[in-house]
């Protein structure tokens, strides 16, 4: 990662939305249709398992009255991996939230891997991101959110953010996993149950029939130094929790379990993060 | 002056009750054997995280919409909220207990649900204020947890007591904002102590069920 100095106040509000729908075809899906506006592009490679769509926010961050939008449609029967460029940092805000809106949709028999690269917050910044997946009666998905508070490495400490950041996965309509972490300055400091000293933290989400599983061999690369972890598979949905001192032992430890909770190699953006370490 | 539903809904909440809460120490027990619990201070400093940004707050939102909205919805909430499958667990047993024995002494039909959905739709039939029943609820929850640490830290019974009386005005003040929060408010961020429910469900030696 590249340190960066947050850029002045007078930040121009960016507005971006990026929209790919993938139909059935060979190698998990065909590109059907993408529409980008803004400060948002997509991209979309061939990958195993199924095609990669990369998503990018070209502002350099967020911050306040920036609108983001994010959303793929998978038709029955595709799989595909959604991913992002480049880790998000939302950025001081001056002027109330960035919102950011991701939703996908995830077709009979789908399945959608949702793997974007973590959000930094820098000291001030103000998020508001909703994550939603709408999984069709028997489809599935993977989905990841990792959050870094500040640079460890440049010895920040965050005195002051929110972050309301709700991810919501529903099956048929009906809820299956609702997570709306709502992290503000009170809470930075507040104790033992909080944050603990942690300043990186990541929730791992594979909801599928039969995902529970995959408990065994998670647990057993629950072991990543300077990570806490715990793993729990329960009603359709295998959860994992991390709580890392820095960015950079989180990723590694997040790496490794994708492998094990999906087929193939990294998506290519994570990859090149991974040589880079 | 207190009315006999006041009455009424004091009894549903005491540990008597047959709910079973004494068994559930919401991922206390793990916070206990690794030391993060380990005495009246460090109790009440966790117990100030999880009342106001972990389940307690949580709850306090799902029972102030179960008092008066469509609870079906509001228990398949409750059931996506839950983090592991202890935490479900717990909230799944406990709900389906209260339901059970309100349904039997009342003569009420009340269906199994998640513990703080299945107390409001048993007391509503009580018709009190939102805060009274979410202020009880949350006493009553953080009471469970301190007995468990009197127990299990161990701390002397007075000391654990004061602990629970030094949250009182915490509760109050919780119970009156839920009352009137919308259903978009109930974020949480008790990101250790959820970890903490999580890693239980391995440990080794263990009295309690989550």
């Amino acid at each position: 990662m590249i340190a960066r100095t947050a850029p002045p106040s007078t930040h121009q509000r960016s507005q971006g939305a990026a929209h790919v729908t993938l139909l059935p075809g060979p190698n998990g899906g065909r590109l059907d249709r993408r529409h980008q506006a803004g400060s948002a592009k997509a991209f979309v490679h061939p990958g195993q398992p199924g095609p990669e769509i990369v998503l990018l926010n070209t502002s350099g961050g967020l911050t306040g009255g920036d609108r983001l939008s994010y959303r793929i449609d998978l038709a029955p029967g595709c799989r595909a991996t959604g991913t992002t460029q480049t880790a998000e940092r939302a950025y001081r805000s001056a002027t109330g939230a960035a919102e950011v809106t991701v939703h996908h949709a995830v077709g009979a028999g789908g399945h959608l891997d949702w793997l974007p690269q973590e959000t930094i917050l820098f000291e001030g910044s103000h998020l508001a991101r909703e994550t939603g997946i709408d999984l069709a009666a028997d489809a599935s998905c993977l989905l990841l959110e990792a959050v870094v508070l500040g640079r460890a490495a440049m010895g920040e400490t965050l005195a002051r953010v929110t972050l309301k950041d709700t991810r919501r996965i529903h099956r048929a309509g009906r809820p299956v996993l609702v997570e709306p972490l709502h992290l503000g300055s009170a809470a930075l400091t507040a104790g033992p149950a909080i944050l603990n000293g942690a300043r990186a933290f990541a929730t791992l989400a594979l909801v599928s029939r039969g995902s529970e599983d995959a408990i065994g061999p998670v647990r057993a690369a629950l072991d990543e130094p300077g990570v806490s972890g715990g793993a729990s598979g329960f009603d359709g949905k295998l959860v994992i929790r991390l709580m890392a001192a820095d960015g950079w032992p989180l990723r590694r430890q997040i790496m490794r379990l994708l492998h094990i909770l999906r087929p193939g190699p990294l998506p290519r953006v994570w990859q090149i993060q991974e040589r880079r370490q | 002056m207190l009315t006999p539903a006041h009455l009424t809904l004091i009894q549903w909440l005491s540990p008597a009750f047959p709910t079973g809460a004494f068994a559930y120490s919401h991922g206390l027990e793990h916070e206990i054997a690794t030391g993060i619990v380990h005495d009246a201070a460090s109790l009440e400093s966790w117990l100030t995280n999880i009342l106001r940004f972990g389940a307690g707050w949580q709850d306090a939102v799902l029972l102030a919409h179960a008092l008066r909205d469509d609870r079906e919805a509001l228990d398949d909430l409750a059931r996506a909220l839950s983090p592991c499958a202890e935490r479900l667990q717990e909230g799944l047993e406990q709900g389906a207990a209260l339901a059970r024995a309100v349904a039997c002494i009342t003569g009420r039909t009340l269906p199994p649900r998640m513990l703080p959905v299945a107390l409001g739709e048993a007391a509503t039939a009580l018709d009190l204020p939102e805060g009274d029943v979410i202020a009880l609820y949350l006493q009553g929850f953080a009471g469970n947890l301190v007995t468990i640490a009197i127990r299990h830290v161990p701390l002397g019974q007075t000391e654990g007591q004061a602990v629970l009386h030094h949250l009182a005005p915490l509760i109050h003040c919780l119970a009156n904002r839920a009352a009137m929060a919308p259903l978009g408010a109930l974020g949480t961020c008790a990101l250790a102590g959820d970890l903490a429910a999580l890693c239980h469900e391995t440990q080794e030696v263990r009295i309690f069920r989550t």
